[in-house]
């Protein structure tokens, strides 16, 4: 144990009731250690997206424990949940989500900008070095709806970034972008786990990406079958 | 202004997707600028001529009135004695017993009433039917005899004498007063001279001293101020013989409850303003319910504008309220930015809506009408007091808000997962 735990869950389960009573997570146990690299693996409806949203706070009609950054989340109103996203996790979804009216420095902003903690002219200069993490520094001033899909996803990582997060949680991020560009999703996320120690916790169906990651948790019906580390 | 769009990221976001929708938020503005001019157009309009229509009945109808009311349908003699079950009993035609309306002892009555603390003036009068003649023109209508200096504290004759002087109805012994629309009847002018003929045969030879115009139509054509002592002789009455004692108050509003103990005190029938006035005054309660129900209306469809473009516009941006929701912001955050977005809306098509109303008032107010109605008005009067302003932008934002609110509340329940999920 020379590093601490993000996430802990104990016997997690999931029912959907509509339209049909159907077990969707049995009895996940899984501890995600700080720094950890994870894919999440399966066939579609294998319960993988299921997870990551019980995981990520915003679905909370679960039974059992998740223990996120050593605080059980059972206890919490839906609006200390969001103050929990806000401060500790990164979104990366399949679709880019950026606001199309403002500009992408301000899209990156937006987080930090509702978590208050800095000024104004702070998260400016935070966002301006993120996007240039991101070598997307000339871009942002442009409409968000202007830039290439590549570019757009690299913006809404460099958001996923602004409030340091203690995780980076993605759902498919790589799932509507072409080689070269989920190569380079790949290498960003691989860049800041490697320098500044970032976790993330992946969903993918895109077996090329999981296989260069440092964990790989395979789920079958609702259960982990395999959680490979390397 | 610049500051508050810089500052506050949420009014940002609001104010980011009106621009957005350029055209269908000045639809939806529109709306409610119509809605609250035509509210501050009809309202100020009803609210105007109501407010102009009673402070001319104050003017011109007593706070309170006493006068000796006659008894009616009083059961006969005959008929109360009549204890055999087998008689019949004929009585035709019966006419009341010669019953004066005079008010007694009307001077120890209106010394007592001048030393009452809410009472601001006296007036007694006698009035009398009579028939207005100048050449072969005749025109019924009623003279009323009053003392002309008591009768301007209560009444204001002087603001509403036109031509001549009303002193003169003092000083001439045979004076008359005549109201426009009875001066305009007998075709005569001041100094002229007419002859009013009363119900007993009595005529007097007058002389025109001045033309008063109350402003109610009516009253203006039917009414003549004399002499009380003229009057009298009118009548062929002895020199302390009244029918009438008007008083002014200085709180109108105490009225009914003086009336009441006036009337239990004197004997006499005491009628205060309001119930004087009370059918004109149930009509106008009519009106107003029927006027507001069409501005409400009004004001609720420009509410249906702003719920509908809301609906579109959150219909639109599910994919923003959903990663919104994930980075963070709180339900409650989502219900501010969408309430913004109608208030936005409701505040500035109110504030423009104010305006119209307010050019609306003027422009018509600025038109010469010159209606002969209920009232003879040469210019419509608006009722353009701050408090109705405020009142009617209030209540456009409390529709907004209303309107506002629950596609705003739709928003926040949106549950953010069913957008996000890779397919």
């Amino acid at each position: 144990m020379n590093s601490s735990s993000i996430i802990i869950t104990k016997n997690l389960n999931k029912f959907y009731h509509d339209p049909v009573e159907f077990h969707a997570l049995k009895n996940i146990n899984l501890d995600i250690k700080e720094g950890e690299f994870v894919s999440i693996v399966g066939a579609s409806g294998s319960g993988k997206s299921t997870m990551l949203y019980v995981l990520s706070t915003m679905d909370s009609d679960y039974s059992g424990e998740i223990y996120f950054d050593g605080e059980l989340l059972k206890n919490k109103s839906k609006d200390q949940l969001a103050e929990v996203r806000n401060e500790k996790i990164g979104f990366v979804f399949q679709f880019h989500y950026l606001l199309p009216e403002f500009s992408v420095i301000e899209n990156v902003m937006m987080p930090a900008l509702k978590l208050n903690k800095y000024s104004r002219d702070e998260i400016y200069l935070q966002a301006m070095e993120k996007l240039k993490l991101l070598d997307i520094e000339k871009l942002a001033h442009n409409k968000a709806s202007k830039l290439s899909g590549g570019q757009q996803q690299r913006v809404a990582i460099a958001r996923a970034l602004i409030n340091h997060p203690k995780i980076i949680m993605g759902d498919e991020p790589t799932g509507n972008l072409d080689s070269k560009n989920s190569e380079a999703v790949y290498d960003i996320f691989r860049n800041l786990n490697k320098s500044f120690h970032q976790t993330f916790l992946i969903v993918t169906h895109d077996l090329n990406f999981a296989e260069k990651t440092d964990r790989i948790i395979q789920l079958k019906d609702g259960e982990i079958i395999h959680d490979i580390k390397k | 202004m610049k500051n508050l769009l810089k500052k506050d990221n949420l009014f940002q976001i609001s104010y980011r997707h009106l621009i957005s929708k350029k055209r269908q938020t000045i639809v939806a503005m529109m709306g409610v600028t119509f809605g609250i001019a035509i509210f501050i157009f009809q309202g100020g309009l009803m609210t105007g001529f109501q407010k102009t229509f009673i402070e001319q009945t104050i003017n011109t109808s007593a706070n309170i009135r006493i006068y000796n009311e006659s008894k009616k349908n009083l059961a006969s003699i005959l008929s109360q004695l009549n204890q055999y079950q087998n008689a019949i009993v004929f009585l035709r035609n019966p006419k009341p017993k010669d019953e004066s309306p005079k008010i007694k002892r009307a001077n120890e009555i209106i010394q007592y009433l001048q030393k009452h603390p809410n009472v601001e003036g006296v007036s007694p009068n006698l009035s009398a039917q009579v028939i207005f003649r100048s050449g072969i023109t005749q025109v019924s209508g009623r003279a009323l005899g009053v003392d002309i200096m008591k009768e301007n504290i209560l009444f204001n004759v002087e603001k509403y004498n036109i031509q001549g002087s009303i002193v003169k109805l003092q000083t001439i012994p045979n004076g008359i007063i005549l109201g426009e629309g009875l001066a305009e009847l007998l075709n005569v002018k001041l100094n002229d001279n007419i002859t009013i003929l009363s119900s007993l045969g009595v005529a007097l030879e007058m002389k025109v001293v001045g033309i008063n115009k109350s402003g109610i139509t009516e009253l203006d054509k039917t009414r003549a101020y004399i002499n009380i002592r003229n009057a009298q002789k009118l009548l062929m009455a002895e020199n302390d013989y009244i029918t009438d004692i008007n008083i002014k108050l200085k709180d109108i509003n105490e009225s009914q409850e003086l009336a009441e103990n006036l009337q239990k005190l004197l004997g006499y029938k005491a009628l205060d303003w309001k119930e004087a006035n009370a059918n004109i005054f149930s009509i106008f309660k009519i009106q107003n319910m029927v006027t507001y129900l069409i501005i409400t209306t009004i004001l609720i469809v420009s509410g249906f504008g702003i719920f509908n473009i809301l609906m579109m516009i959150i219909y639109e941006k599910l994919p923003d309220i959903a990663i919104l929701k994930a980075i963070g912001f709180k339900d409650k955050d989502i219900v501010r930015i969408f309430l913004t977005e109608s208030l936005i809306i409701g505040i500035s098509g109110g504030i423009l809506g104010l305006g119209l109303g307010f050019a609306l008032q003027k422009i018509i107010g600025s038109i010469r009408m010159n209606v002969k109605g209920f009232v003879t008005l040469e210019y419509l009067q608006f009722n353009s007091s701050i408090g109705f302003y405020l009142f009617a932008f209030f209540f456009a934002i409390i529709v907004t808000a209303i309107a506002g609110y629950i596609p705003a509340r739709k928003a926040a329940k949106t549950d953010p997962i069913d957008i996000l999920r890779a397919k």
